[in-house]
C-alpha cells in the first residue's frame, strides 16, 4: 500500500511569478465567502473585543460611545476582583483533574476495544455515545437529577448501604460532579486513540514477545511511545477543551456558578460579567487574558512534548 | 487561450457577483411603514400561557387598528435579558418590551428606554386609574422609564394540604419573624417536613425585613443597610436552622433559584416558600396540594405595591407613538384586561382590576387577588426603583447566605463580605 510516486502529468510548468498569481485569483475568489466569514465572524469581532477590553462598554450604550479606560479592566482583574482569581482556581482544578482522568479513561477503553471480538463495533458505538450527547443541555439536566439528593445515583449507593450526598448542590462535591460528567464524555479522544493503536506495527509486539516482554512492558515500551503523538494531540485538545468548559457548569448551577461559586468556571464568570452585569468591557478583557493564558499553556505543552513525544519519522535521523 | 481566460473570468464573476450582491443586500434598509402600515416588534418573557394571552390581546388591538401588526417574540425568563441586551447592543431592540425592576434602572440610566412622561402628561398614556405608588415605581431619575404592568407584592406561600393533614394552624399575616420560625419548628417536628424555606438569600424577604427595621435596601445611590443589619438577618436564620425550622443547606440551595417549579413548597421539601403573591397560579400548576398565601412576617406595612414588570418603549423606535398606544391599550382597555387576567400581576388599572376580579374563575388567581386586596390598605410607600447593579446585589446575597448556610462562614463574616460585594456592584466607593 505504499503510495505510488506522484505522477506529474507532462504539463509545461509555468514560470514562477506573474502568471501563477493570476491563476490564484479565482482561487481567492472562491475562498472569498470563507474569507469574508472569517473577517466578519472571527477577525473583526476579536479585534473589536480587544478594543472594548480597554473601555467601560456596557452593552446597552453603543460601543462607539464607550469610554476609553486604558488598562483599568486588566488592573481590576488582577488586583481587585477576588471572583476572577476564584474562577481561575476552579478552572485550573477542573482541568488538572478532569483532563488526565478523561485521557486515561479514553486510552483504557480504547485498549480494550482494540481487540477483535464479536460485537466490538457495537461497544465502540456505545462508548462513543456519551460524547455525541456531550455538549447538550439535556445531559447536564439529567446529570443534575441523577446526582441530587434522592437521585438515581444515591439510590444505587443505598443498595450497598452507603449514604449518598447531594452531589450537585453541596459546594464540597459540585465541582467533582462536573468533572465526572466531563470524564464520562471520553468518546472523542477514545476514537482517536483507537485509530492510533491501529497504526502500531504488529511486528513490534511479535518481536517483543519473542524477546520475552510481558504485556505491561509491551504497553510501556511499545504502545505508549508509538502512541505518544496521538496522546499529545489529545492532551492539547482536551486541555483547551477543559479550560473552556461552560455548558455543564451553566446548567448545573442555573447560570450562577453556585453553590457558593464552587462551579464558577472562568468562562461562566466571563459570561456573568458580560451578560448579567452588562460589564462587557471587563468581560472582553477577561476573554483576552483567557486567550493569552490558553496560548501560553499550549506553548508549554508543545515545549514539554519534545521530551516525551516520539515521532516515528525522526527515527532514522 | 482566449476561451480559457474568459472561462476564468466567468468563474471569477460567478463567485464575485453573489458575494457583492450579498453585501449589498446586507446593507439594505428594512425601513417600512411609508404606506401607513406599522409592524411593531414586541418582546416579552413568560410561559406558553402568557404567550397565548398576549397574542390574543395584541390581535384585539389589530382588529381595532388594522394598520398595526405585530412581530411577536417571547421566551423563558432565563436568557431573556441576555437576548434583550444583545438586541440593544446590535442597535435593534424591539419597539415595545417587557422589563422588570432588576434591569429597568440599567436600561433607563443608559437612555435605552423612552421617557414616557410627556405621553403621561398629555393623556396618551393614561395612568389616572393606577395607584400612584405603582406607576411611580416606573420612574428612574425623574423619567418615566416603564409603564408598570401588573402589581404584586411579597407572598408567603404555604402548603395547606400538608398543614391540614397534621391539624397544624396556617401562618397568618402579621405574625412576627420569631413566631413564624417557632411555627415552622412545630411543623418540622409534627409533619416531618421542614416548616419553612430559609429566605436569608431572598432579597425580597431581606428587603421587607429591613424596612421593618426602619432601613431600606437602597438609600439614594447607596446601600440602605450596614454589615450589622446583614449579620442580624443571617443570625436570625442561623437560629432557625439550628432549631430545625428549615431544610439543610443543600436543599435551601435548590430553593434559592427563581424557577417557580423548583420552589420548595411545590417540590414538597418545605412547607412554605417566599415568593410573589401573583405567582400563586403558576405554583399551583406544579403541585397537587392546596396552597395558601399570606404576607411576609412582621408588619405588613413594610410591603408595597410593586410593579411586577413594566412595558418600556425603545427610545430609538420608529414607531414610538404606536408603541405607547399599544401599551396604553393593554393596560387600560377592559377587554384586553379580561384577556390578560392576572398573568402579569393584578392589572395596574383599578377599574380593569375590578372587572378581572369579578370575572376570574381560577381559584389560585382568586387567592392571589384576595391576599393583595387584603394587603392594599396596609401597604406602605413604595421604595425607589432598585439601582443599576441590582441583579448583582441579589446574586451576592444568595452567595453570602449560602456561605453561612453551609457553615463555611459565620454570619458576621458572610455579612461583611456581602456588604463589600454589594457596594462594589452598585459602584459605591
Amino acid at each position: 500500500m505504499s503510495p505510488a510516486p506522484p505522477k506529474e502529468p507532462a504539463v509545461v510548468r509555468r514560470a514562477p511569478g506573474r502568471p501563477r498569481r493570476r491563476e490564484n485569483l479565482p482561487g481567492y475568489l472562491f475562498l472569498s465567502p470563507w474569507l469574508l466569514g472569517l473577517a466578519a465572524i472571527t477577525a473583526i469581532p476579536m479585534l473589536l473585543s480587544l478594543y472594548l477590553s480597554f473601555t467601560d462598554y456596557d452593552v446597552l450604550t453603543p460601543f462607539t460611545e464607550a469610554t476609553w479606560v486604558g488598562w483599568d479592566n486588566y488592573q481590576r482583574m488582577f488586583t481587585a476582583d477576588p471572583s476572577f482569581w476564584h474562577s481561575v482556581r476552579v478552572t485550573v482544578t477542573f482541568a488538572l483533574i478532569a483532563v488526565p482522568l478523561k485521557l486515561a479513561a479514553a486510552l483504557g477503553v480504547a485498549l480494550l476495544l482494540n481487540r477483535v471480538f464479536r460485537g466490538v463495533g457495537i461497544f465502540r458505538g456505545l462508548f462513543y455515545l456519551p460524547s455525541l450527547l456531550g455538549g447538550s443541555v439535556a445531559v447536564a439536566i439529567v446529570w443534575v437529577s441523577m446526582f441530587n439528593r434522592g437521585g438515581a445515583f444515591n439510590s444505587l449507593l443505598a443498595v450497598f448501604g452507603i449514604e449518598g450526598a447531594p452531589w450537585v448542590s453541596d459546594p464540597k462535591y459540585a465541582l467533582q460532579t462536573l468533572m465526572l460528567l466531563a470524564i464520562w464524555q471520553f468518546g472523542a479522544p477514545m476514537v482517536i486513540f483507537l485509530a492510533g493503536l491501529k497504526q502500531v506495527p504488529v511486528e513490534l509486539y511479535e518481536a517483543a514477545s519473542v524477546d520475552g516482554a510481558g504485556k505491561w512492558r509491551q504497553f510501556k515500551h511499545i504502545t505508549l511511545p508509538m502512541l505518544s503523538p496521538v496522546i499529545f494531540f489529545n492532551l492539547v485538545l482536551e486541555t483547551i477543551h477543559g479550560f473552556q468548559g461552560f455548558t455543564s457548569a451553566f446548567v448545573l448551577s442555573n447560570g450562577t456558578g453556585g453553590p457558593v461559586d464552587s462551579t464558577l468556571m472562568y468562562t461562566l464568570n466571563l459570561y456573568i460579567n458580560g451578560f448579567v452585569q452588562l460589564d462587557m468591557g471587563y468581560a472582553s478583557a477577561m476573554a483576552w487574558v483567557f486567550l493569552v493564558a490558553i496560548g501560553f499553556i499550549t506553548v508549554v505543552l508543545f515545549r514539554t512534548g519534545r521530551f516525551w513525544v516520539h515521532y516515528s519519522d525522526s527515527e532514522g535521523g | 487561450m482566449t476561451g480559457h481566460i474568459s472561462r476564468r473570468k466567468l468563474l471569477a464573476a460567478a463567485v464575485a457577483v453573489p458575494v457583492l450582491m450579498g453585501t449589498a443586500a446586507a446593507c439594505g434598509d428594512d425601513e417600512g411603514g411609508d404606506d401607513g402600515n406599522v409592524e411593531l416588534s414586541v418582546f416579552w418573557w413568560g410561559a406558553e400561557a402568557r404567550a397565548a394571552l398576549t397574542e390574543k390581546a395584541l390581535a384585539l388591538y389589530t382588529s381595532k387598528h388594522p394598520t398595526v401588526t405585530f412581530k411577536k417574540t417571547w421566551q423563558a425568563n432565563q436568557g431573556y435579558f441576555d437576548k434583550l441586551a444583545t438586541l440593544t447592543a446590535g442597535g435593534n431592540p424591539p419597539d415595545l418590551f417587557q422589563i422588570d425592576d432588576n434591569y429597568i434602572a440599567e436600561y433607563a440610566s443608559r437612555n435605552v428606554t423612552l421617557d414616557l412622561t410627556p405621553y403621561k402628561d398629555d393623556g396618551r398614556l393614561d395612568v389616572s386609574k393606577f395607584p400612584e405608588s405603582l406607576w411611580k415605581y416606573g420612574e428612574v431619575d425623574g423619567k418615566l422609564a416603564g409603564l408598570a404592568f401588573g402589581e404584586n407584592t411579597q407572598g408567603l406561600v404555604f402548603n395547606k394540604s400538608l398543614l391540614d393533614k397534621f391539624q397544624l394552624p396556617s401562618p397568618t399575616t402579621g405574625m412576627t419573624w420569631e413566631q413564624h420560625i417557632a411555627w415552622a419548628v412545630t411543623v418540622s417536628k409534627t409533619a416531618k417536613v421542614p416548616g419553612t424555606m430559609d429566605p436569608s438569600g431572598s432579597y425580597q424577604a431581606f428587603w421587607v425585613w429591613l424596612r421593618q427595621q426602619g432601613k431600606d435596601l437602597y438609600n439614594g445611590k447607596e446601600l440602605g443597610f450596614t454589615a450589622q443589619d446583614v449579620t442580624a438577618w443571617f443570625e436570625l436564620w442561623k437560629g432557625a436552622r439550628d432549631k430545625g425550622a428549615t431544610p439543610p443547606a443543600d436543599v435551601i440551595h435548590e430553593g434559592n433559584v427563581t424557577d417557580i417549579s423548583k420552589q420548595l413548597v411545590v417540590t414538597g421539601k418545605a412547607a412554605t416558600s417566599w415568593v410573589w403573591a401573583n405567582q400563586m397560579p403558576e405554583l399551583k400548576k406544579n403541585t397537587k396540594d392546596e396552597l395558601g398565601v399570606v404576607a411576609f412576617p412582621g408588619d405588613p406595612s413594610a410591603q408595597w405595591a410593586r410593579a411586577s414588570m413594566y412595558f418600556s418603549v425603545f427610545r430609538g423606535s420608529k414607531h414610538k407613538d404606536t408603541a405607547v398606544d399599544v401599551a396604553n391599550f393593554l393596560a387600560n382597555d377592559p377587554e384586553a384586561g379580561k384577556i390578560l387576567g392576572t398573568d402579569r400581576g393584578l392589572p395596574s388599572n383599578l377599574d380593569v382590576r375590578k372587572v378581572v376580579a369579578d370575572s376570574v374563575t381560577d381559584p389560585a388567581m382568586k387567592q392571589s387577588i384576595a391576599v393583595e386586596a387584603e394587603l392594599v390598605p396596609k401597604f406602605g410607600p413604595a421604595p425607589a426603583v432598585p439601582l443599576p447593579g441590582h441583579s448583582k446585589v441579589k446574586t451576592e446575597l444568595v452567595k453570602a447566605a449560602e456561605e453561612a448556610q453551609y457553615g463555611r462562614q459565620t454570619p458576621a463574616q458572610a455579612a461583611e463580605a456581602y456588604v463589600t460585594a454589594a457596594k462594589s456592584a452598585i459602584g459605591q466607593g
